[in-house]
C-alpha cells in the first residue's frame, strides 16, 4: 500500500490544513478526519486508489466521544478516524459507495446510537426486537451484574 | 390469488446448525424476495470482555466460535503481544500456526459434510466427518482438547510436541491426506453434486469487492486475497501458501477451492512440523498493557478476521472488536437468493460455510 | 366356517397382516444396515425399526388448531390399508390368497393411493413445510407413475395375462422377465424408488429444504401409521417386481419356493439400498425432466418392442 500517494490523494481532496496520521500495529496507518469530511474521503479512496476492501467500522466511546474507525486493507492496513459529540452523533452513511458497509454501520448504530444519515435499512442486526437497555457500548451502559443494588 | 408464500427457514430448521432467522417468499418454486435476522446467539462478547482481565478474555474469545476457535486467540494473542512488544518465540509461532492450519482442515471437512448432508447426499457427510475425526485426534493429542485448545496464551503457546507424539502425528497426516484426496476424487466425479451445485449462487468479482466478502467465497470469485500469503502472520513468513482460486464463483467453485485448501493445509501442516525449530514455546507476559491500539487480521477457515484492540494502560482492554468473516457472506445472501428455486436455498446457505456463533458474536 | 377361518388367516397372519408386519420391519432393518456399512458406520440393530415403531406408537399425538381431525386420523389408515390390501393379490414364496384376470391392474391402482392420501396429509394439516410438501409429491407422482405403469405393463403383454400369478407362474416356466426386458426392470426399479421416495427422489420430505414434508405436523400414533404404510409399501413394491420380472417363486429346482422368493426380494431391497447411498437428492424440475424426457419415452419403446416381437 502506497501511504505517500494516499495522503497525496487525500490533501488533494479535503479542506483540512494537514492530515493527522498515526502509525499503530500489526501494519496499520491512522488517518483523523473530521465527521464531515468523511465521505468524500472513501469517495475518493475508492475511486481513484487501489484501496476498496472495507475490513470493518469499529466504534468507541473514548474521551467523552464517539470515535469511529474505518478498517482498510489494500496490501496493508489503513484506518480512517473519525469522533463525533455525544450529543449529536450523525454521520453520512457509506453505503452507497460500498454497500459491504450496511451491516457494519447497523450494529454501530443500535450498539452506539449513532445514526447513519442515508442509511436504507437501520433496523436492529444482533439486540432482541424489545431490548431496553440503551447502547450497550456507550459509557453510561452498566453490565447487570456491576449494578448497584436498587438501580 | 397471489400464489407467494413465505417459508421460514429458522430460527429452528434442519438446514441450520446454529439459530438463525431467513424468511423466505416464494412464488411456486422460485425465491422472490428474503430477509435476514441475525441476534439469537448475541452473547454481548465485546461489552462483557472490557470487565475481564486480558488473560481471562482468552477463555471468552474461544468460545466466540467452536469451530475457527484457535484462529480467535491467535488474532487477539497476536495483538496484545504487538501491544506489549513481545516477541513470541519461533517454535511457538510455528505450533501456532500447525495449530491454525489443522484446524483449517477440520472446518473443511466439517463444511462438506454439512453441504453433502444439505444436498440429500448422505454419504458424503459420513465420510467426510469421518475423516475429520483424524483431524481432531491429532489435535487432541497436541492440545487435550478436541475442539476448544486453550493452546493459545499472550506470549506463545502453552504446549510442546516431544518425539513420540511427532511420529504419531506425522502418520496421522499422511493418513488424513490420502483420504481427503479420495475425497476430492469423489467430488469432483460425482454427477448428481455437479447437477446440485453448479450455477447456483453466482456471485460476480464486482459484488465480491462492493460487499468486501472475504474468504473461500472471495476466492471462487477470482478475487486473489489471502492473508496467510499476503499479510504473514505467525508463521506463514517460513512458508509459501499455494493459493486455491476459481473463477466460476459458484457453489461448485467454492467446494473446489475449499477441498483444495484442506489439502493445502495438510501439506502446510507437515511442513511445519518436519521444520519445527528449537527453543521455548513461549515468553513471559505482563499483566498490563502498555496504553495504545493495535489491529490484528489472520486468515480464519472462513477469510479474514480481524481485532481491533485498544488499551488504556490497566490489565482490562478498554475496547475489542471482531470482525468475523461470516458476516461478509451473510450480507450476500439476498443477491444469492434471487431467482433460484427453493430447493436451492439450502445449496446456497450451505456455500457460504454460516457460522452463526461468528456473526452475533 | 373353515372358509372363514381361512379367509381370517390369509388376511391377518399369512400372508396377511402379520407376515407383512414382520417383513416391513425386516426389510426396514436391512435397508438401514446395509446403508450405514456403506457409509462406513455400524447401523442399528435387528430390532430397532420394531423399537421406533412401538416408541412411536407411544407418543404424544397433536395436531395444529383449525385441522381435521378425523381426516387426518382417516389418511394414514387409508394408506395402510391401500397397500395392505394390493398384498392379497401378490404371490409371497408360492402362496396367495386371492387371484383373478387383471389383479395387476387392481394392485396398481391400490398402490395409487398411498401418494394420495399423503398429498392430502399435507393439505389437510395445512403449515408451509406441508402444503409445499403436498405439491412436490404430486409432481413426483406424475413424473415417475407414467413410466413405472408402461414397465409393469410389459411383461403383462409378454405373458398375454393381467393376473400377477399368472405372470410370475409363466416367467418361471420359461424365462425371467428381467432377461428379456432389462429396460422395464430397470424402469421399474427407477419408478420404485419415485413412489418409495428413496434419495435421490425423496423430494417431497426433503429434510434440509421443507423439514419433513407433509408429515411434519403428523406425531405419534398417526405418525407411526404413515411410517408403517411406507415400509409395507416398501415391502408389497418388492415383491411386485419380483413377479413381474424375477419370475417369482418359480422353483429353481435348487431351493425350495420360499427361499428363492426371499432371496430375490433381498436382491431387490439391496439394488435399492445402495441407489440410496450413491446419489445425491435431485430437485423437483430436475425430476419432472428426467422422468418426462427420458423415463416415459424409454417406457413407450419398451413396450412397443415388447409388442413387437410379440406380434412377430
Amino acid at each position: 500500500m502506497n501511504l505517500p500517494r494516499i495522503l497525496e490523494l487525500l490533501q488533494e481532496v479535503l479542506p483540512v490544513a494537514r492530515l493527522e496520521v498515526q502509525t499503530m500495529p500489526i501494519d496499520e496507518h491512522s488517518i483523523t478526519l473530521p465527521p464531515d469530511n468523511l465521505h468524500a474521503a472513501v469517495r475518493a479512496l475508492l475511486e481513484r486508489s487501489h484501496v476498496y476492501h472495507l475490513s470493518t467500522i469499529t466504534g468507541q466511546d473514548v474521551d467523552g466521544q464517539i470515535e469511529l474507525l474505518y478498517h482498510f486493507w489494500e496490501g496493508g492496513g489503513l484506518t480512517l478516524r473519525t469522533s463525533l459529540p455525544r450529543e449529536q452523533t450523525s454521520v453520512e452513511t457509506i453505503t452507497d459507495l460500498i454497500p459491504g458497509a450496511s451491516f457494519y454501520e447497523r450494529e454501530i448504530a443500535e450498539m452506539l446510537q449513532v445514526t447513519f444519515v442515508g442509511h436504507p435499512n437501520l433496523q436492529r442486526l444482533l439486540l432482541p426486537d424489545d431490548w431496553t437497555g440503551g447502547p450497550p457500548l456507550r459509557y453510561e451502559f452498566t453490565l447487570p451484574d456491576d449494578r448497584e443494588e436498587g438501580e | 390469488m397471489s400464489n407467494r408464500m413465505t417459508i421460514p427457514i429458522g430460527p429452528q430448521h434442519p438446514l441450520l446448525k446454529e439459530p438463525l432467522s431467513f424468511m423466505i417468499t416464494v412464488e411456486g418454486e422460485r425465491v422472490v424476495d428474503s430477509t435476514l435476522r441475525l441476534g439469537y446467539v448475541h452473547r454481548g462478547i465485546e461489552r462483557l470482555c472490557q470487565t475481564k482481565t486480558y488473560v481471562q478474555n482468552l477463555h471468552l474469545f474461544e468460545r466466540v466460535c467452536g469451530i475457527c476457535s484457535h484462529v480467535h486467540t491467535t488474532t487477539y494473542c497476536q495483538g496484545v503481544e504487538a501491544l506489549l512488544g513481545l516477541e513470541v518465540p519461533p517454535r511457538g509461532l510455528h505450533l501456532r500456526t500447525l495449530l491454525c492450519e489443522l484446524e483449517r482442515v477440520h472446518s473443511h471437512l466439517l463444511w462438506l459434510g454439512v453441504l453433502g448432508e444439505n444436498i440429500g447426499f448422505q454419504t458424503i457427510f459420513m465420510y467426510a466427518w469421518r475423516d475429520r475425526e483424524i483431524a481432531l485426534d491429532i489435535m487432541e493429542e497436541l492440545s487435550g482438547g478436541r475442539v476448544t485448545h486453550s493452546c493459545n496464551v499472550i506470549g506463545g503457546v502453552r504446549i510442546d510436541v516431544g518425539d513420540a507424539q511427532f511420529s504419531s502425528i506425522v502418520s496421522q497426516l499422511n493418513d488424513l491426506e490420502q483420504r481427503v484426496e479420495k475425497l476430492l476424487d469423489v467430488i469432483q466425479h460425482e454427477r448428481t453434486l455437479r447437477v446440485r451445485t453448479q450455477g447456483i449462487g453466482y456471485l460476480s468479482p464486482e459484488k465480491i469487492r462492493n460487499y468486501c466478502v472475504v474468504g473461500p467465497v472471495a476466492r471462487a470469485s477470482g478475487v486473489d486475497v489471502d492473508l496467510r500469503r499476503d499479510c504473514k502472520y505467525a508463521a506463514y513468513g517460513w512458508l509459501h501458501v499455494n493459493v486455491a482460486l476459481a473463477h466460476e464463483g459458484d457453489v461448485w467453485a467454492r467446494t473446489m477451492v475449499r477441498a483444495r485448501e484442506a489439502i493445502e493445509s495438510l501439506r502446510l501442516c507437515r511442513q511445519l512440523l518436519v521444520g519445527l525449530p528449537e527453543g521455548p514455546t513461549q515468553v513471559r507476559a505482563p499483566r498490563r498493557v502498555p496504553p495504545g491500539e493495535v489491529v490484528s487480521r489472520a486468515e480464519a477457515p472462513r477469510g479474514e478476521l480481524l481485532y481491533y484492540i485498544r488499551s488504556d494502560g490497566s490489565d482490562k482492554p478498554a475496547r475489542v472488536k471482531i470482525r468475523t468473516p461470516t458476516l461478509t457472506s451473510l450480507i450476500t445472501v439476498h443477491d444469492q437468493l434471487e431467482g433460484v428455486e427453493t430447493a436451492d436455498v439450502s445449496v446456497v446457505l450451505s456455500g457460504i460455510d454460516l457460522c452463526i456463533a461468528c456473526a452475533d458474536r | 366356517m373353515t372358509d372363514l377361518l381361512d379367509a381370517l388367516t390369509k388376511l391377518l397372519l399369512f400372508p396377511g397382516f402379520a407376515f407383512l408386519f414382520a417383513c416391513a420391519m425386516l426389510f426396514a432393518w436391512i435397508d438401514r444396515r446395509v446403508i450405514a456399512r456403506l457409509q462406513g458406520r455400524v447401523g442399528p440393530p435387528w430390532f430397532q425399526p420394531l423399537a421406533d415403531w412401538i416408541k412411536l406408537m407411544a407418543k404424544e399425538d397433536i395436531l395444529p388448531t383449525g385441522t381435521n381431525g378425523w381426516v387426518c386420523a382417516a389418511l394414514p389408515v387409508l394408506s395402510l390399508a391401500a397397500v395392505l390390501t394390493a398384498s392379497i393379490y401378490i404371490p409371497v414364496g408360492g402362496w396367495i390368497a386371492q387371484a383373478f384376470e387383471g389383479d395387476l391392474i387392481v394392485v396398481l391402482f391400490l398402490l395409487s393411493l398411498p401418494p394420495l392420501a399423503y398429498f392430502l396429509g399435507g393439505w389437510a394439516t395445512g403449515g408451509v413445510y406441508s402444503v409445499i410438501g403436498g405439491n412436490r409429491s404430486l409432481l413426483q407422482y406424475f413424473s415417475y407413475e407414467v413410466p413405472f405403469l408402461m414397465a409393469l405393463c410389459s411383461p403383462a403383454i409378454l405373458a398375454g395375462s393381467w393376473s400377477i400369478a399368472e405372470i410370475a407362474a409363466r416367467q418361471s416356466e420359461t424365462i425371467w422377465g428381467v432377461l428379456v426386458q432389462p429396460l422395464g426392470f430397470i424402469l421399474a426399479l427407477v419408478g420404485l424408488i419415485g413412489k418409495l421416495k428413496r434419495v435421490p427422489f425423496d423430494i417431497p420430505k426433503a429434510k434440509s429444504e421443507i423439514v419433513a414434508g407433509p408429515l411434519t405436523e403428523f406425531s405419534g400414533r398417526k405418525l407411526a401409521l404413515w411410517h408403517l404404510s411406507i415400509e409395507v409399501k416398501t415391502v408389497v413394491g418388492i415383491f411386485l417386481l419380483v413377479n413381474a420380472f424375477l419370475g417369482g417363486s418359480g422353483v429353481s429346482g435348487l431351493l425350495p419356493a420360499p427361499i428363492t422368493f426371499a432371496i430375490k426380494s433381498l436382491l431387490v431391497l439391496l439394488i435399492l439400498s445402495v441407489a440410496s447411498v450413491l446419489y445425491a437428492r435431485l430437485r423437483i424440475d430436475q425430476l419432472a425432466n428426467l422422468g418426462w424426457r427420458v423415463l416415459a419415452p424409454l417406457a413407450l419403446l419398451q413396450i412397443t418392442v415388447t409388442v413387437w416381437i410379440g406380434v412377430a
